[in-house]
């Protein structure tokens, strides 16, 4: 099978990720070249309490790294852990978008089955979509206070807090941190809404003694009202999209955004066959699709489940191991045991197992996200996947009464699944490439995707109606109350 | 104060324009359609009217000559948990729906109800169950639903006289956001504009605080009264980072409006139907 325009695209919009990201800003100590992907977030959450994890991808000389994250407390050294990187490679597995694939049975085949046994249901085959993983001089002059400084695991850390954004600025530039241009005036808001400034840069000294080549995630936590990301200072000097994954953990339900719409992905879809070779291109491009169908400043939810560990069926089907009791103590879900986060339980406070899992994807940049990600949980605890499928066709000799009737009806299916995949991906019948596989060819070589893809091609294209019917009801509507008013008022 | 008679009564644009916001979101905001959830919300909101109009007219109404007017009222609020409450529970469905419309006739005071029926309903069931919730961004901030929710809200509170909470509550709650957004924290323009554009807040002043019957009687205790409102829900929502408030510091500011009356008196709010007819004592009490 090939690949044609799709596979360009796709490439296109990832690399449009490469800039900045996060919820702080990377800076650079030097004009280093920065190299930062979708970034990932783990939020546990409850309470007034969060637990905030950070992916860290950047790659380059270390020395050159240093991040800047608003805070709304100043953190204790015990607040701020460093947590192992295949912490983040394990949620993604666990929770990405997946396909499925069913078997269609040969029903000249079945009958005689049927007449001897019953025969098993459909093999299931799961799959997921690969994400770029790896993917005191001080105070007086720059009205900054130094609010504490710790090492912790390859990083040195400064909790700063200002009383005005340009002295931050300059404290930062004083002490060679490269600032983007338009972090700023940002940083203003910030200041004033009584949030600290989390500086991290790299221990060179202790990186090598720790002997880590890739740098981890950081782990903070803190009491606060405020649940929310700050993404504002990370698009301080970008122009583009970047995306971020929020693994959100919860005692309750899940989580969405109270300022930002929070809408599923289309589930539970019928895609043609030939998806399965392409499966990230397709989920990238459905992904874009609805994200600029739906105005951009949309939250999309593309996964949702009960995790607790007393909740045997954790997902369906599964794509990777599900999180584990240890995942989860190592993600900060700090209800589930009082042992290994000792320093952060109140000892009075009940123990409790409930644990739901919400992953949301977000693309945002400055047009359309003008505002910090706020959240709040819900006591929704609706399972949810994003979730396509895929169907083959029944292999053998087809040539019966129901063999007949099983192509006829196939080909049906196929002009369904051409038309969902239009619908969900926004690209027309000519961008996907639907060449035959020997298989096809000699089975059902009538209602191949090429037979199909050619008719469907032919078939005018069917136009959405439902906008123009709603915008023709309001009309109506409106026409109506004018009309009523008018003739009471002459009545009167 | 007297309002002229009224065409037609303005509970039917209420109920079409809360239909309309319903589609809408269905059809272009991908809200799950809650079939199920709407239907309880409705009968039983229906169901406990009907009762509790056979209870105070102490017989049972025919289904056919239930001409009291209250099963418009309790068809907007039902609207308006559609349009709100999010569950994925039956009976908190039902609850709710019971809730909302026995409020009336529970919480009165000298023949007035103190709570807006749906604010009431929706409040108490989330705080008694904790199994239910409020989307406030599930409008989204489309520009689009901004004017239609303006234009629309409009011409319901026009023509029940009751423009002067709604622009109130509007211009306190967004006079206090911009001074704290744009003055004071200097954030940036579309900052503030993304804030006030939800269709949440634009459906609670147009359709929810402009509730003729639970307002103060009186001009000046409606506008001190929905300015308190708008600035109790500023403070909490920009210091103490809760959500919707608005809609739960209605119901607990609800309370005050019998002072209010007490203190400034005017003459009550009646809904209208057809031509404003002599009303008596008695079906005054009646009509609820």
């Amino acid at each position: 099978m090939k690949k044609k325009t799709i596979a360009a695209f796709l490439v296109l919009v990832f690399a449009s990720h490469d800039v900045w990201a996060f919820c702080g800003f990377y800076v650079s100590k030097a004009d280093g070249t920065l190299t930062n992907k979708t970034s990932q977030v783990i939020l546990v959450r409850d309470g007034d309490r969060t637990v905030i994890t950070m992916s860290n991808d950047f790659k380059g000389d270390v020395t050159d790294f240093a991040m800047v994250v608003p805070v709304p407390t100043v953190l204790k050294k015990s607040d701020i852990k460093v947590v192992e990187a295949d912490l983040f490679q394990r949620l993604n597995d666990y929770s990405k978008p997946r396909l499925v694939e069913y078997y269609d049975q040969n029903p000249c085949q079945q009958m005689e089955y049927s007449k001897m046994d019953k025969a098993s249901a459909s093999e299931v085959i799961v799959q997921g979509y690969g994400l770029r993983n790896k993917a005191n001089r001080d105070e007086e002059e720059y009205k900054v206070k130094v609010e504490a400084t710790y090492t912790v695991g390859e990083y040195d850390i400064v909790i700063l807090s200002a009383e005005e954004s340009g002295g931050l600025y300059k404290w930062l530039t004083a002490n060679k941190y490269k600032i983007p241009k338009g972090a700023a005036e940002v940083l203003e808001p910030y200041i004033k809404s009584n949030m600290k400034f989390f500086v991290v840069k790299v221990n060179v000294e202790e990186q090598e003694n720790l002997g880590f080549e890739q740098l981890r995630p950081i782990q903070i936590k803190f009491n606060s009202p405020k649940f929310m990301l700050p993404i504002r200072l990370g698009m301080a000097n970008a122009d583009g999209d970047q995306d971020m994954i929020v693994y959100a953990l919860t005692r309750n339900g899940r989580v969405e955004s109270t300022n930002y719409r929070t809408t599923q992905m289309p589930t539970g879809k019928n895609i043609p066959l030939f998806v399965n070779t392409n499966f990230g291109n397709f989920y990238a491009n459905t992904f874009q699709h609805q994200w600029l169908q739906q105005n951009q400043s949309i939250l999309f939810l593309e996964y949702a489940w009960d995790v607790s560990p007393s909740n045997y069926m954790k997902c369906d089907p599964c794509v990777s191991e599900p999180p584990n009791y240890d995942d989860l103590l190592k993600a900060g879900v700090w209800w589930l045991g009082k042992d290994a986060y000792n320093d952060y339980v109140n000892q009075y406070e009940t123990k409790s197992q409930n644990v739901f899992f919400t992953r949301l994807h977000v693309r945002y940049n400055r047009k359309a996200f003008a505002q910090d990600l706020v959240f709040q949980e819900t006591p929704n605890r609706e399972n949810y996947q994003a979730r396509y499928i895929i169907t083959h066709p029944a292999t053998g000799d087809l040539n019966c009464e129901a063999g007949k009737k099983y192509l006829k009806e196939l080909k049906e299916r196929r002009k369904k699944e051409m038309d969902m995949l239009a619908a969900l991906t926004g690209k027309g019948y000519d961008d996907w490439d639907v060449v035959m596989d020997t298989d096809e060819a000699a089975n059902v070589a009538a209602a191949s995707y090429a037979t199909v893809s050619r008719e469907v091609k032919a078939e005018a294209p069917k136009k959405e109606a439902g906008k123009d019917i709603f915008m023709a009801s309001l009309a109506l509507l409106s026409m109506v109350t004018m009309i009523g008013v008018t003739r009471r008022r002459k009545e009167k | 104060m007297d309002a002229a008679p009224k065409p037609t009564d303005a509970r039917y644009f209420q109920m079409a324009f809360q239909l309309l916001f319903l589609s809408y979101g269905i059809l272009f905001l991908q809200w799950k359609a809650a079939w199920m959830e709407y239907s309880l919300y409705i009968g039983t909101g229906l169901l406990m009217q009907w009762a509790a109009d056979s209870i105070t007219s102490k017989k049972i109404i025919s289904p056919l000559h239930w001409s009291s007017g209250g099963w418009k009222s309790a068809l907007v609020s039902c609207f308006s948990l559609c349009l709100l409450l999010k569950t994925n529970r039956w009976y908190i469905c039902v609850l709710a729906a019971a809730l909302t419309v026995l409020s009336k006739y529970i919480f009165r005071y000298k023949g007035k109800h103190i709570f807006n029926p749906s604010a009431f309903g929706i409040v108490a069931t989330i705080l008694i169950t904790k199994e239910a919730w409020l989307s406030p961004a599930q409008w989204g901030s489309g520009i689009v639903i901004f004017f239609a929710v303006c234009c629309l809200g409009l011409i319901v509170v026009t023509r029940v006289q009751k423009l002067d909470i709604t622009l109130a509550f509007l211009f306190t709650f967004t006079g206090l956001l911009f001074t704290r957004q744009i003055i004071y924290l200097n954030w940036s323009f579309d900052v503030f504009v993304q804030s006030v554009s939800t269709g949440s807040l634009l459906l609670f002043s147009f359709f929810m605080i402009s509730d003729p019957k639970t307002a103060p009687n009186h001009k000046a205790a409606r506008i001190i009264w929905a300015v308190l409102i708008a600035a109790v829900a500023f403070y909490l929502s920009a210091f103490k980072w809760m959500n919707s408030t608005p809609i739960y510091v209605l119901v607990f500011a609800a309370p005050l409006v019998p002072i209010l009356d007490w203190l400034m008196k005017a003459k009550r709010f009646e809904w209208h139907s057809t031509k404003s007819l002599p009303i008596s004592k008695q079906s005054i009490t009646q009509r609820i």
